[in-house]
């Protein structure tokens, strides 16, 4: 559209109004106004609830329970809010449903406000630190908190190794992430090669390889190397200061993702080798002694 | 090369007494006037050549040829009912759509007599039909109107793939709802009937979902077998195997469209019945059609992720309304439409009362739109969750309406002035038996007598009120693809949440209510 014209009026229609005895007889209608419907019993089932909902990786009955997700990030965030004693409750998920294409995000109730724009995880801590009861511990310098955050990229990725490319593990993958999608076999089939595809390419990626040079180029001891490396860089830390990372009163958000990647390695992968008995061996088990004392302050009982 | 049929052997098509060769539409409908005092005449046909089908197995002509020859009336047959005969051959061989319409030929000649036969034996027939074929590949490219989308499409046919009128289609398209679609359909009749068949597709495509933010993404397949039944009736049954992802939600998408995000199969099983009895499909002033569809999804062996029973019946009617002293069609006629459908939540497995997962947002009704409930928006009417329409189990809706010409272009034109009133309900299952956890944490699936009671309770609610309304007035245009609709509306009666449009609504589609 030419906008050369007078700027008051950018439409041919926006200069049109409509008479005031017209306009009036039109706000007549409709002429009887009932209630509104009641939504379906799915939505009435999972959605009514006047308590933000996190959307995490989990199962209905875990769900019920709080118990923790089975992803780390989502385990991280749900920690997050249990440390900062932020009201929630968690609700099973995709990451079709996230804003972001990934989980976890929160779901403000419908009833405290018009919109419910949901808050992608970026956002959460800022959330937790507004509606907690308890506040995060402030953070410390930029440049430790993102040495620090780097030494869990090799954690990160010996676990999504292990998860999903080690043949070991494929039975839990399929328990955690295949089945609950579908129970068709070849869905199943097409999600479990997407959902190894892009661990595949993530773990290339994030070691500057081409993420499409196939997964026979992840070397699998080195990224366990260097996982150990970073577990014990990590246990080293907490060794030389009992409580908390970077010395903090409390537990925070470093604490609660260190938490994420312990509770799963501890739970689902056997103390006989691997990253299982790393985890429990380094730095004589001072990261397992860091998992039990985030385990008390979050409240759970597991 | 010809294929050749015929029991006294081959003859040629020489010696032509009767030839009739005229335009394609009444080769089919038998009789010209010169045959008529021959009508009665005893006859048979002593051979049938088909000229021209060179791509063609002969067991498919065979099917279509031998009823012909077998002769089941013996000996007594007239020349009227060897016509009639070859008229009903030549418009079976035309339905396979294998053939050119308009090259059809039908030469009949008198047979030579063999010395051995009676001289006041019955006229023995040779008939010739010439035919050609289609071309076996057709690439074609195009825009299409559905029902409230427009879109753009490349098609390649493959024809008669193996000789016995097999099709393959390959369809690509983009639009203005459907973001891609791919589709191949591979049809073929069965024992040479063109009126019984056999179709296999294979599906992908990604469709935006505006009135619920999201866009939902099928991969799938079907196997389909419809057949045209004696009264002109059409029935299909279809087993379809969907994936459907529900994915890139808007960033408003509603707490509800948010649950039912992600991935769910639906294995099917389903049969639609059509009755068509209507002068025009796109403007009927005359005659009714009827649909069910019945859907059986994922009970017993079909499996999935989904299970449910569905069925759905539609039925419209139009009369024509004649005025006393004008002549023939005045172009007035009045017409009434009326939908209902039912989605009862089934557990999976071959129980009968286990517990049952309420429905999905993929899987519930949508009632509302320019083709559908005029004077709503799409989606419009029922459950809404915010802004998203979150779709209901029981539906009804109804119109009525009458049609008039306009006063310079006549009952004949296309154009119609169009006033109407309709309106429906859609209502969702609640869950009536689902005990209350402590914290106000409820199950999810749904007992049997739950589900009975919430399927009652909800069928009552479709009366609870007066049902939604909207009236209006409008003209129609119907163009042989679709039907144009521009319509100034109001609704009269809402539910809260229910979006009404006041004003201008355009419709093109191809089914209206």
């Amino acid at each position: 559209m030419a906008s050369t014209g007078t700027p008051t009026s950018s439409s041919p229609w926006g200069s049109l109004q409509i008479p005031r005895p017209i306009q009036q007889l039109f706000n007549r209608f409709p002429l009887v106004t009932y209630n509104a419907n009641n939504l379906p019993a799915r939505t009435q089932a999972l959605t009514s609830s006047n308590l933000p909902t996190l959307h995490v990786f989990s199962t209905d009955e875990d769900a019920l329970e709080g118990l923790p997700s089975f992803n780390p990030t989502c385990l991280k965030w749900q920690t997050l809010l249990r440390l900062t004693k932020t009201p929630h409750r968690i609700l099973p998920s995709t990451n079709h449903a996230s804003p972001t294409g990934a989980l976890p995000f929160l779901l403000p109730p419908q009833s405290t406000s018009s919109s419910t724009k949901p808050i992608p995880a970026s956002l959460l801590s800022a959330y937790a630190t507004k509606h907690g009861a308890i506040p995060l511990p402030s953070s410390s310098s930029a440049t430790k908190e993102e040495t620090y955050l780097s030494l869990l990229t090799p954690i990160r990725n010996a676990f999504l190794y292990a998860l999903y490319l080690d043949p070991k593990y494929s039975s839990l993958l399929d328990r955690l992430y295949i089945h609950p999608s579908s129970s068709s076999t070849l869905v199943r089939k097409t999600l479990r090669y997407q959902l190894r595809s892009a661990a595949a390419a993530s773990i290339l990626q994030s070691r500057s390889l081409h993420p499409d040079s196939g997964r026979e180029q992840i070397d699998g001891e080195a990224v366990f190397a260097e996982a150990q490396e970073a577990l014990e860089a990590l246990a080293g830390v907490l060794n030389e200061r009992e409580g908390w990372f970077f010395g903090n009163e409390r537990p925070g958000e470093f604490d609660a993702a260190v938490f994420g990647y312990a509770h799963l390695i501890l739970s689902f992968m056997d103390e006989e080798k691997g990253l299982g008995r790393v985890l429990r061996e380094v730095g004589e088990g001072a990261i397992v002694g860091h998992w039990k004392r985030v385990k008390i302050e979050a409240g759970w009982d597991i | 090369m010809a294929s050749f049929l015929g029991t006294d052997g081959i003859a040629g098509p020489a010696g032509a007494n009767t030839t009739t060769e005229p335009a394609h539409h009444k080769a089919y409908q038998g009789p010209t006037h010169m045959l008529d005092e021959h009508y009665l005449t005893p006859a048979a046909i002593a051979s049938v050549e088909i000229h021209g089908a060179t791509n063609t197995r002969r067991s498919l002509l065979d099917h279509v040829i031998k009823p012909l020859v077998a002769d089941p009336a013996g000996s007594n047959s007239t020349l009227g009912e060897v016509l009639d005969r070859i008229g009903v051959a030549t418009r079976k061989l035309s339905r396979f759509d294998i053939f050119k319409e308009d090259a059809f030929n039908v030469f009949i000649s008198e047979a030579k007599k063999s010395e051995t036969a009676l001289p006041s034996d019955k006229a023995e027939l040779d008939v010739s039909i010439r035919v050609k074929e289609k071309s076996r590949l057709v690439f074609s490219a195009g825009t299409d109107f559905g029902n409230a989308e427009g879109s753009a499409y490349t098609n390649a046919v493959i024809r008669n793939i193996f000789g016995g009128a097999e099709t393959l289609s390959v369809n690509a398209s983009t639009g203005t709802r459907t973001r891609s679609a791919y589709n191949a359909t591979l049809t073929s009749p069965l024992n040479g009937n063109p009126d019984l068949r056999l179709a296999l597709d294979v599906l992908r495509s990604s469709t935006q979902k505006p009135w619920a933010s999201h866009e939902e993404q099928l991969t799938g397949g079907n196997l389909r077998f419809s057949w045209l039944s004696n009264r002109n009736e059409t029935h299909t049954v279809t087993y379809s195997g969907v994936w459907r992802q529900l994915t890139s939600l808007a960033s408003t998408a509603s707490p509800t469209v948010r649950a039912d995000a992600g991935d769910s199969l639906k294995s099917s099983i389903s049969h639609s019945y059509t009755r068509d009895r209507r002068d025009n499909p796109m403007l009927p002033q005359s005659g009714y059609l009827l649909r069910a569809v019945s859907e059986l999804a994922g009970w017993g062996p079909l499996q999935g992720d989904v299970s449910f029973a569905k069925y759905e019946v539609e039925g419209s009617g139009a009369v024509p309304v004649s005025i006393p002293g004008v002549k023939g069609n005045t172009g007035i006629s009045i017409g009434a439409g009326f939908r209902c459908g039912a989605l009862y939540p089934l557990p999976m497995g071959y129980s009968l009362t286990g517990p049952a997962q309420p429905s999905r947002i993929n899987d519930r009704f949508q009632l509302g739109g320019p083709t559908d409930v005029r004077g709503f928006k799409l989606g419009g009417l029922g459950p809404h969750d915010g802004t998203d329409s979150v779709g209901g189990d029981i539906f009804a809706a109804g119109s009525v309406n009458m049609l008039l010409p306009l006063p310079r272009t006549g009952a004949d034109s296309p154009l119609r002035l169009q006033l109407f009133a309709n309106g429906g309900r859609l209502v969702a299952l609640q869950n009536k038996g689902g005990v209350e956890k402590e914290g106000g944490k409820r199950p999810l699936a749904m007992g049997s007598n739950a589900v009975f009671n919430s399927v009652k309770s909800a069928v009552g609610e479709l009366g609870n009120g007066l049902p939604s309304v909207a009236a209006g007035v409008g003209l129609v245009y119907a163009h042989p693809v679709a039907r144009f609709e521009l319509n100034f509306s109001l609704p009269l009666v809402l539910r809260k949440g229910e979006e009404g449009r006041k004003g201008l609504q355009v419709g093109v589609g191809i089914n209206f209510l």
